[in-house]
């Protein structure tokens, strides 16, 4: 028991760690460069031991109705970690305090908590340590007042998604007596007007939380006003990290048909507006701000699913749209210097900078679900179980909100390859090595999920 | 050389030799023109020596590359060779050499980026035509679409951006019902065989009730007509044709556009052969009105690449006409359609190419050609002449059987009460032909004859370009001269797909005395 404590959580212990030993770096006034490399070697370390762990089938029940480690756990944490992982190398350049790695790394460890949760208090524990680090980040080592606006914003929208899950877990409380997520999920199968109030009602605070519309109004402010690897931070693992949270909490079950409807309305709606008012953006930040809303669109289609298609669909969906969020940000990053985010700096992007306009161009076509790319495989694993569950309208009109969404992607594509003449860039930016090694793993990565697209089907059926 | 691993390579190494590009020295050499014309010469090497084996009773496992993808989902890296795709493997690996021999001085093919968009390009339509799994069909069908657009954006005309706007949100509406069919035809499976499959071989044999098979129909000739095109589909034809890069409008009109007939003849009439029946005649009024629409646009055209445009809608609607008659000789000239119609707008439009790279825009006001460059105007005669179905070139064989199918399955129809309707629109179709005549010679009157104005120092074609031409012009008289040993390759793929749509007319024909069918309301009593 007391080794499984220590070897089943040795990704979170590895983490807290690293935050103490940060904490310590700061008050000595150590080498700044050195919470990069500490944070890398940290997070690459816990991949390494989930992968071992999920390589040697271990499973543990750690502390029973709260804490356990099963299959999902293993692989959802070595998601998230490795998302944090990619963004990590590809921020060690521009991010040189270490409050910054703190933050990062208090965030991380909060999402892993939520992914080895067996019950809410420990979820709940979770989501708030997955979300309290991220005002930090956006405010810290930006005075600006734009980025306080939409950080103040975050803060208060988040508030209220935290209180209406807290009311929700109140009602599931009230019904079952336990917080343990097994018991809800059977009453949630039982039916039962309460059950069904204590489900939607959670649903909205994640919702709140994954920016579905009409609970979206903080992400454009929150996504445009900080600067990039935050955004991308922002769109990437926390998106990630709040979608694993409804697997985890609903697992393969399939919802009531009052529920259903309620998510299929959301999602259409989310895709819809989107994508429609992406459109219109100018600026690289508030279109994927608003891709974002799309994309969590997909993402809750998928929980309508009935034919237990779902865990695996929304841990491919999740990590190749964090994945693509990562290396688009990063490739931004290196086209256009310093913080800039007007899309006219992309014209002619490709003479100057070829590679990093190519896969910029890869990751916005598979955003947009062009085969034979890995968002596209991720899109048919949604609603293939989607139409498998007897939903095809819907999903035929989502498929036309992500036909409207192939504007705007394309628009940056055309932007990259237009032949306008460009004042060549002095040179590159600094660092550009280390965001290049980010980004080349990223892709190596990327690259990986489109020629296996059934990783986690076979992951989460090996024991 | 009939093996596995020679159809894989046919696939991969267009793409291998797509990526090898990048590492190449910067522009001003040759070289990556060279290595890029080395591994298209290669595919073409490979793609002839499949043709020229196989003599359509091969195994189709010794032609077959199957890898699982999705294990879980059934969707497979299958590709294989059979007597459907034979002609379409032939003619992509054909075209793609031949462009890049037609643009190898150019300043386009200075550019890596064009290179290696041509590669993927072939890549991918490969990948569509030889796919024996719809999800990988559907991947492909889709991924033809990326260097496209890319290639009208960066090397097309004024006009580029809108074109390659529309080309690409145009031909993609097609998809979205396609994809929601695919995947229901994987829940059909799913339920039916008890696990999810792509596989044609699994799904052909699928029972599929009138609506599923009536949703699948539409979805898949939506999208295919939209591809082909064929009225009223065809809006985004004359733009994206005009303004994208010559190779582009040569690979557009002459590989792209078939995927649409191959599309028809591949997921339409075999997975739903009922529908496919009932809705034969309206297809078939579309596709005659497609011919005759372009046709009477193309006489209207004083700009010689719109006049090729739209004369391109026209034969387009030939080939479907032909799929949609049903009959084995109708399929065998559609088929021949598709390689000859591929052959000569492509050769029509490379043309083109070459007098506007020789004189810049005032090609268009060029006349006595013939004087200047007898060489250029022998091949574009031949292929006018083709175009026209001229009687020993491919363009008579292939329109000669589709018309003839055409009567066979009008009369059919005539003589057992079934209504007027396909007999008067082939014999409309036949007016297509003499329309074709007209506007076709005036363009060769135009451009090849008449008073030489004033002296304008013209190149005629050097050895590379005659070289390019000359196996597009030997397909043109092969098939013209002496059409039955290609025809036998491709002739047990078409017997099965006859025999599938003849099985279920007899099967309707049996209840259509007692019940009212809807075969009834979509013929036109």
């Amino acid at each position: 028991m007391a080794t499984d404590l220590i070897y089943g959580l040795l990704p979170e212990h590895l983490l807290l760690a690293l935050i103490l030993v940060l904490m310590l770096v700061e008050i000595f006034h150590g080498d700044r460069k050195l919470g990069g490399v500490l944070f890398t070697l940290a997070a690459a370390a816990g991949c390494a031991v989930l992968a071992v762990q999920l390589s040697n089938g271990y499973t543990v029940n750690l502390v029973p109705t709260e804490i356990t480690i099963d299959r999902f756990a293993l692989i959802a944490r070595l998601v998230i970690l490795g998302c944090g992982l990619i963004l990590g190398i590809c921020s060690l350049a521009t991010s040189s305090s270490c409050k910054f790695w703190m933050l990062l790394a208090s965030s991380l460890l909060g999402a892993l908590t939520i992914m080895d949760s067996a019950g809410f208090i420990s979820l709940f524990i979770g989501i708030e340590m997955l979300s309290l680090p991220a005002f930090a980040m956006m405010v810290s080592g930006d005075g600006t007042s734009s980025a306080s606006e939409g950080a103040f914003k975050y803060l208060v929208l988040s508030s209220v998604a935290t209180a209406l899950i807290l009311f929700g877990l109140s009602l599931v409380y009230g019904v079952t007596g336990s917080l343990s997520i097994s018991v809800f999920m059977a009453t949630v199968n039982a039916g039962g007007a309460q059950s069904i109030a204590a489900t939607v009602i959670i649903l909205s605070g994640f919702f709140l939380k994954a920016a579905v519309f009409p609970f979206h109004a903080w992400a454009p402010d929150a996504y445009s006003s900080v600067r990039i690897h935050i955004t991308a931070f922002l769109a990437s693992v926390i998106k990630a990290a709040v979608v694993l949270a409804l697997v985890r909490i609903f697992s393969t079950i399939a919802l009531s048909a009052e529920v259903v409807s309620v998510i299929i309305v959301l999602s259409v709606a989310s895709i819809f507006y989107g994508n429609t008012t992406a459109i219109k953006q100018g600026a690289f930040k508030k279109l994927l701000a608003y891709s974002s809303i799309a994309h969590a669109g997909y993402m809750m289609f998928a929980l309508i699913d009935s034919t237990g298609g779902r865990t695996e669909a929304l841990l491919y969906y999740a990590s190749v749209y964090a994945l693509t969020t990562i290396i688009a940000c990063a490739c931004f990053s290196l086209i256009v210097p310093g913080d800039r985010d007007d899309l006219g700096q992309l014209d002619g992007a490709f003479a100057t900078h070829p590679v990093a306009s190519v896969l910029l161009a890869l990751c916005v076509l598979s955003m947009a679900g062009i085969p034979p790319l890995p968002g596209f495989l991720a899109k048919f694993l949604i609603f293939k179980s989607v139409i498998a569950s007897g939903h095809i309208t819907p999903a035929v009109i989502a498929f036309v909100g992500s036909y409207i969404g192939v504007i705007f992607y394309l628009g940056i594509v055309y932007r990259l390859f237009s032949t306008a003449s460009v004042p060549a860039e002095a040179g590159e930016a600094a660092g550009s090595g280390l965001v290049w090694s980010g980004v080349f793993l990223g892709s190596v990565v990327f690259i990986l999920f489109m020629l296996v697209p059934g990783v986690f089907h076979s992951l989460l059926l090996t024991v | 050389m009939l093996n596995p691993t020679t159809v894989l390579a046919l696939f991969v190494l267009p793409l291998a030799f797509a990526l090898i590009l990048p590492v190449m020295t910067e522009r001003g050499s040759v070289l990556p023109r060279i290595v890029t014309m080395v591994g298209m010469l290669g595919v073409l090497a490979l793609s002839v020596t499949i043709f020229v084996g196989y003599d359509g009773s091969t195994d189709p496992q010794l032609l077959a590359v199957n890898v699982p993808w999705i294990a879980s989902l059934g969707v497979n890296f299958h590709l294989g060779v059979d007597g459907m795709n034979i002609y379409l493997m032939l003619l992509t690996s054909l075209l793609f050499p031949v462009v890049l021999a037609c643009t190898w001085k150019t300043a386009h093919a200075d550019k890596k980026l064009y290179l290696g968009l041509l590669l993927i390009m072939e890549t991918s339509l490969l990948g569509t035509f030889l796919s024996q799994n719809l999800m990988l069909f559907f991947v492909f069908w889709e991924a033809v679409l990326i260097p496209m657009f890319i290639l009208i954006l960066t090397f097309g005309g004024e006009n580029r951006r809108k074109a390659a706007m529309t080309f690409f949100m145009y031909t993609m509406v097609g998809s979205i019902l396609l994809l929601a069919a695919v995947i229901l035809l994987g829940v059909e499976s799913l339920h039916q065989t008890g696990s999810w499959n792509f596989e044609f071989s699994t799904l052909y044999h699928l029972h599929l009730s009138t609506t599923v098979q009536m949703f699948v129909f539409v979805a898949v000739v939506l999208a295919c007509l939209i591809k082909c095109p064929v009225f009223p589909f065809h809006s985004w034809l004359p733009l994206a044709y005009y303004e994208a890069p010559a190779a582009g409008t040569a690979l557009m009109a002459g590989a792209m556009s078939k995927m649409g007939a191959f599309g028809l003849l591949k997921l339409a009439i075999p997975l739903c052969p009922q529908v496919s029946v009932a809705f034969a005649p309206t297809i078939i009024l579309l596709a005659v009105i497609s011919i005759l629409y372009g046709a009477v646009l193309a006489l209207r055209q004083q700009d010689f690449k719109k006049l090729i445009a739209y004369s391109s809608l026209s034969h387009m609607g030939y080939i479907v006409l032909g799929i949609f008659c049903l009959q084995q000789s109708s399929i065998h000239g559609s088929l021949f359609q598709i390689l000859s119609h591929g052959v000569a707008v492509a050769g029509l439009f490379l043309m083109l190419d070459l007098l506007e790279q020789r004189l810049g825009a005032s090609y268009k006001q060029l006349n006595a050609l013939s004087i200047y460059a007898p060489r250029l105007a022998v091949t574009l005669m031949l292929f006018i002449l083709a175009s026209v179905a001229l009687p020993l070139t491919s363009g008579f064989t292939s329109e000669f059987l589709i018309l003839f199918g055409g009567f066979q399955h009008g009369l059919q129809l005539f003589n057992t009460g079934n209504g007027l309707l396909v007999l008067v629109c082939v014999i409309l179709a036949c007016s297509g032909m003499v329309l074709g005549a007209g506007y076709m010679l005036r363009f060769a009157r135009a451009i090849l004859y008449g008073k030489a104005n004033e002296e304008i120092g013209m190149k005629d074609m050097n050895l590379r370009e005659t070289i390019a031409f000359v196996p597009l012009l030997a397909i043109v008289v092969i098939i013209g001269i002496w059409p039955y040993p290609v025809m036998i390759k491709a002739q047990n793929a078409v017997e099965q797909l006859t025999a599938l749509a003849a099985g279920t007319q007899q099967v309707q024909a049996l209840p259509q005395t007692t019940t009212t069918l809807p075969i009834g309301g979509a013929d036109g009593h």
